[in-house]
């Protein structure tokens, strides 16, 4: 059995579990997905229609707000008693801040960040990027179970989820929190303008380089980059120049990135540019120039002129 | 603290395909423990005390140790071992618990991940193992005054969220990246770090560890480049449709 | 120093002898210093070395075949040591080749025999120096530039190292560092071809006004993986002829090292005539050609790096010393162009120097008499006795490929006597022709640029991204150049903007501007290898290299 650790924050559920459920679909094994919190009926409503096993409530007032003691207390007395083969979670922060010290106190360890999972004659094997993305290594647990793994955000896709018509039954799992054990003390979360923009949280990527010939033309990347849900980033001659700042640059002078989605828009491709987006999962490039060496690295790509081609981008992604 | 071999260092795979050719490699301090040596100086410089660099592996993390002594640390624990270079984060967990279990300190600082493995657990790991209560990702160390033996720290959570919480001493944190500037290590700093303290230690724990690498690639495109031809709107289209339903890349 | 009317206080560290450079020169001075105390007894001198480099041998590069005759001198017990001597060469060869022939020459000539050396990497060998001069107890302070001498009247008196923590505009940042002024009572100046600091040196007191003008050449090289050994380890090539001109100087070269690992190279002199010139591009076409282009064939370019070497012989040695100062080593010009090497030499510079600094200390006068004694052992010892023979040999290659063969042969037999002598020479710069008179247009075949394939070809972008060259982003530019105006304007039109191919880095752009169709000079600081090519051959002398922030530069592993 797997088991899935939902991640929900004051009721809501972090679409980012879903992939985590689709991940643990690929294997074929009953699956039970756990709802940690306090007052997380609605939660659970909402991932009963997911086609798994079970859902577990795990609900008590010492569990909200969350705190990494409470949840390796609790989650270390259900999986005692559930005994699954894999615990999954989503490589969110909150998982990297429990996760390892719960996979700790069952005398194993998480292997993180994973972005793929197969099982091959029984043996299970996990793909995760090192070395900041420029390698790619094949992981097999070893030990006995159970074995704790997190998915890379992005790396299943939540749409491939199967859902079930009939609400899958949920079973309340109740587990004994001290309150005077849990050592953190946290406040309310608030929300404040980060400084500088973290390309690597980005899940979807706009670059421009050189091509883009002028300042006065980065709105049009702007665009599609906001059509995209993504963010703007540039490579090292446009931040040199100053139309954009350091914080936006991508590649060996700037920041290394792996999002689901890059497009290089009037970028060559010279190697310290490629170092910090090669191991994005999806990279497209348009360029005039069909011998540019971005070409080398990118899935799709479009030989042409930028200035007609991505405002036909941000009208077909409208539709 | 952890050596890593450096940052824009062109990497190949060795032969076992297990991990990195590093013989020839240039090393230096992991990048965001150079953070978290950062604020324990910046702690020592506010508030007094002493600030003690450990590490795990073999023997050329000399290097970073005598660095690290140079901007400021007081002085060093080296718990040697080759294997610990490319072990998993539960047994150089171990090994670094098995040295600082000997001392009390009050704070235990880490770096969010290393540029290597990237598990970013060490330090959660080591604060389970330690029985020290622990706050990831933190961005600020405030000691409180009000109350003796607490502090309270600034994390980062998601999406531009940040959570102030507080917690009794001795506690470990792992320090965000980039919260300050890294200082250099001064011509004096460097002569003084011979002087100071290095203690050596061994590690003689054979359990196994929990995950294996079983081979190590470059990131292969599997296919060659889609070339999408057409006119702009033509091509637009085609890449959007290609990238909803083929690439699953869009929302 | 002044910073807007605030004196900036700095730290003052003193020392008996600081040298400026951890190269070989540099730590074979501060090992036989040490060595001497050893022997000696008594009050031991204090010693340091700075080295601009964040780890020993960062810096270094060098073909190299090494002539261990100086390291068995310096430390005869090296070898167990573990001195990375691994490869002694076994073979030599020479060929002198066209666009597609390769044509051996039917013999060696005795200077370029190189039985009795080793395939060497400069870089690790520097390393295991290092190693050594630490082990005996001198402190060597990587991460650190020297910026400017120190003087008291006219006697050097130590070095202030080079601020850090400086932005793009100048101000401080908040982990500003003041230089440290390190106070010696003799510096020793081993900073490297055309050194920033020797340079100031011989402007203040005119050191070069008794030699011939100084000529460099670039050396541009490239660590290669082979599938097996195609070559023997130890197999040393050496080319002429293609892709250079009749009157260029320079060639190729290739040794191969164990486990199919190989060096490539290219050296081009900084003293050539057709402004169109690109040494990298002339690299690139010498790889190309076959006898070249089948070695590496299924092979990996690993590393590259580039340097400029001083060729300019005996005559063109500055007087090496001043009250307080020494130069020793490529900052002196030790290097021994028929032979090709300077490595050696470098190290008996800092041999001699070491026992001069040593002498002059101990009896408390370390004026510029006393310390001559450096050019009474260089002219009385194994320097001057392999160096003088082939005082002309570079600049007889002014006059074309096959005088100077002649006259390097001619020179084993007669030890290098010539009508006049010097031979007559000129500042490499001032040899480049203009655009408009560039003689031999129609009769050169070169063309302006290469095929880059990137699997044995490059470009220089790509080149320089495994040079490992890396510089904090936020610090002002090290390249000072004069007056760009002039870049614009008059180096256009007369010369096509040469540093846009001389530099085997591309720090030099000329980027169109916006409005107008006049370019104006980018300098991409960070991508500099410090091989100063640019200080070197700009036509008109307005570009000024001086060192990064500490710690800046090329990380040479392996080359």
């Amino acid at each position: 059995m797997l088991l899935v650790v939902a991640e929900q924050r004051s009721g809501s559920l972090n679409p980012v579990t879903l992939e985590t459920i689709a991940a643990a679909q690929t294997l074929q094994q009953p699956i039970c997905v756990a709802v940690v919190g306090s007052h997380v009926g609605d939660v659970a409503l909402e991932l009963s229609s997911c086609d798994v096993s079970e859902v577990l409530t795990i609900d008590d007032v010492a569990l909200e707000p969350y705190t990494s003691d409470g949840f390796v207390v609790a989650l270390s007395q259900v999986v005692e008693q559930e005994r699954p083969e894999m615990v999954l979670f989503p490589h969110t922060y909150q998982t990297r801040d429990f996760a390892p010290a719960l996979a700790s106190r069952l005398k194993s360890s998480l292997i993180a960040d994973c972005v793929g999972v197969t099982s091959k004659d029984g043996k299970l094997l996990l793909s995760r990027p090192m070395f900041q993305g420029k390698f790619v290594a094949e992981v097999v647990p070893v030990g006995t179970a159970p074995h704790f793994v997190s998915f890379q955000i992005g790396a299943f896709r939540a749409d491939s989820l199967k859902r079930v018509t009939n609400a899958v039954k949920t079973r309340e799992i109740s587990v004994s929190v001290d309150p005077s054990a849990i050592r953190q003390r946290p406040e309310d979360p608030f929300k404040e303008a980060k400084q500088a923009v973290d390309l690597t949280q980005a899940e979807r990527i706009v670059a421009v380089g050189r091509g883009i010939k002028g300042e006065e033309h980065l709105p049009l990347a702007q665009d599609l980059a906001k059509a995209l849900g993504g963010e703007l980033a540039a490579s090292r001659p446009i931040c040199d120049s100053g139309w954009l700042p350091m914080d936006r640059q991508v590649g060996s002078s700037g920041q290394t990135v792996a999002p689901t989605l890059y497009l290089a828009l009037g970028i060559s491709g010279a190697i310290q540019h490629l170092v910090g987006m090669k191991g994005s999962r999806t990279i497209v490039a348009i360029n005039k120039d069909a011998d540019a060496p971005i070409f080398e690295v990118a899935d799709y790509g479009i030989v042409g002129d930028l200035f007609e081609i991505v405002p036909a981008l941000v009208a077909a992604l409208g539709d | 603290m952890k050596q890593v071999v450096a940052r824009d260092w062109p990497l190949r795979v060795d032969e076992s395909a297990t991990w990195v050719r590093d013989s020839d490699a240039s090393f230096e301090m992991n990048e965001p423990d150079a953070y978290a040596l950062e604020e324990a100086l910046r702690l020592k410089e506010k508030h007094g005390g002493e600030v003690v660099v450990c590490s795990a592996g073999p023997g050329r993390l000399r290097q970073v140790i005598r660095e690290a002594l140079a901007r400021g640390a007081d002085r060093a624990i080296h718990v040697e071992d080759d294997v610990l270079a490319t072990a998993d984060a539960s047994l150089v967990a171990r090994a670094l618990s098995s040295s600082l279990r000997k001392e009390n300190f009050d704070l235990v600082l880490t770096g969010l991940q290393s540029d290597d493995q990237g598990f970013g657990q060490t330090g959660v790991v080591l604060a389970e193992q330690m029985g020290l209560p622990h706050a990831t990702i933190v961005m600020e160390v405030d000691v409180d005054e009000v109350e003796q033996g607490r502090i309270r720290v600034k994390r980062e959570l998601e999406a531009g969220w940040f959570q102030w919480m507080s917690m009794a001493t001795p506690a470990l944190l792992t320090i965000q990246s980039g919260i300050n500037q890294l200082r250099y290590a001064t011509l004096r700093g460097i002569m003084a770090a011979k002087k100071k303290e290095v203690r050596t230690e061994s590690f003689n724990d054979v359990s196994e560890a929990s995950y294996r690498i079983v081979g190590l690639h470059a990131p292969e495109k599997s296919k060659k480049t889609h070339f999408v031809e057409g006119t702009p709107a033509e091509s637009a289209a085609t890449l959007v449709r290609l990238l909803r339903e083929e690439a699953r890349a869009l929302r | 120093m002044q910073l807007w009317g605030i004196e900036l206080e700095r730290e003052i560290l003193e020392v008996d002898v600081l040298i400026v450079g951890g190269g070989p020169a540099g730590l074979s001075a501060a090992y036989r210093i040490a060595k001497i105390n050893q022997e000696r007894g008594g009050d031991p001198l204090a010693v340091a070395v700075v080295e601009k480099a964040t780890d020993a041998g960062g810096h270094m590069l060098s073909g190299a075949v090494l002539d261990p005759s100086a390291l068995y001198e310096l430390i005869p017990e090296c070898e167990s040591l573990g001195a990375p001597l691994e490869t002694p060469v076994s073979e030599d060869q020479i060929y002198f080749l066209t666009e597609r022939l390769k044509i051996p020459f039917p013999f060696t000539p005795p200077p370029l025999r190189n039985h009795g050396n080793f395939v060497v990497s400069l870089n690790r060998f520097v390393k295991w120096l290092t190693d050594q001069v630490e082990a005996i107890g001198v402190d060597v302070f990587h991460g650190f530039s020297g910026s400017e001498l120190l003087y008291e009247k006219d006697r050097v008196v130590g070095v202030r190292t080079g601020d850090r923590g400086v932005d793009r505009n100048g101000h401080h940042k908040s982990t500003f560092e003041p230089g440290v002024d390190i106070r010696a009572k003799v510096t020793i100046l081993a900073d490297g071809v055309r050194g920033n600091l020797t340079k100031t040196l011989l402007r203040k007191f005119s050191l070069d006004r008794g030699s011939i003008p100084q000529v460099y050449a670039i050396g541009i090289k490239e660590l290669w993986e082979l599938p097996e050994d195609r070559v023997g380890p130890g197999t040393v090539i050496h080319t002429l002829g293609y892709p250079l001109e009749f009157r260029e100087f320079g060639g190729g070269f290739i040794y191969a090292l164990p486990n199919g690992t190989i060096s490539v190279g290219f050296v081009a002199g900084l003293d050539y005539r057709d402004p169109l010139f690109d040494p990298h591009v002339a690299f690139q076409k010498f790889k190309q050609h076959p006898l070249v282009a089948e070695l590496l064939s299924g092979g990996q370019m690993i590393r590259y790096g580039a340097k400029a070497l001083p060729e300019g012989g005996w005559h063109a040695i500055p007087k090496c010393y001043v009250d307080g100062a020494l130069v020793i080593g490529d900052a002196a010009g030790f290097l021994n162009s028929m032979r090709l090497k300077g490595i050696h030499l470098a190290m008996r510079s800092g041999i001699c120097a070491a026992e001069t600094a040593y002498d002059a200390v101990k009896a408390e006068d370390v004026s510029g008499n006393r310390l001559s004694q450096y050019a009474h052992l260089v002219e009385s010892g194994p320097i001057k006795r392999e160096l003088h023979p082939v005082r002309n040999v570079h600049q007889s290659f002014a006059s074309g490929l096959v005088p100077g063969l002649l006259y390097s042969g001619l020179s084993l037999v007669t030890g290098g006597w010539w009508f006049r002598d010097p031979m007559p020479g000129h500042f490499g710069h001032v040899r480049m022709q203009k655009l408009s008179s560039r003689v031999d247009q129609a009769r050169s075949k070169r063309t302006s640029g290469v095929l880059v394939d990137r699997k044995l070809t490059f470009d220089k972008l790509t080149s320089v991204h495994y040079s490992g060259t890396r510089h904090v982003e936020d610090q002002p530019s090290h390249l000072h150049v004069l007056d760009t105006d002039i870049c614009r304007t008059k180096c256009f039109e007369e010369y096509g903007n040469p540093c846009t191919r001389f530099c085997p880095a591309n720090v030099y752009e000329m980027i169109d501007v916006s409005q107008g169709d006049s370019k104006r000079l980018q300098i991409n600081a960070s991508n500099c290898v410090h091989c100063k090519t640019c200080d070197i051959m700009d036509p008109y002398q307005i570009i000024d290299w001086v060192p990064p922030e500490g710690g800046g530069g090329p990380r040479y592993e392996g080359l």
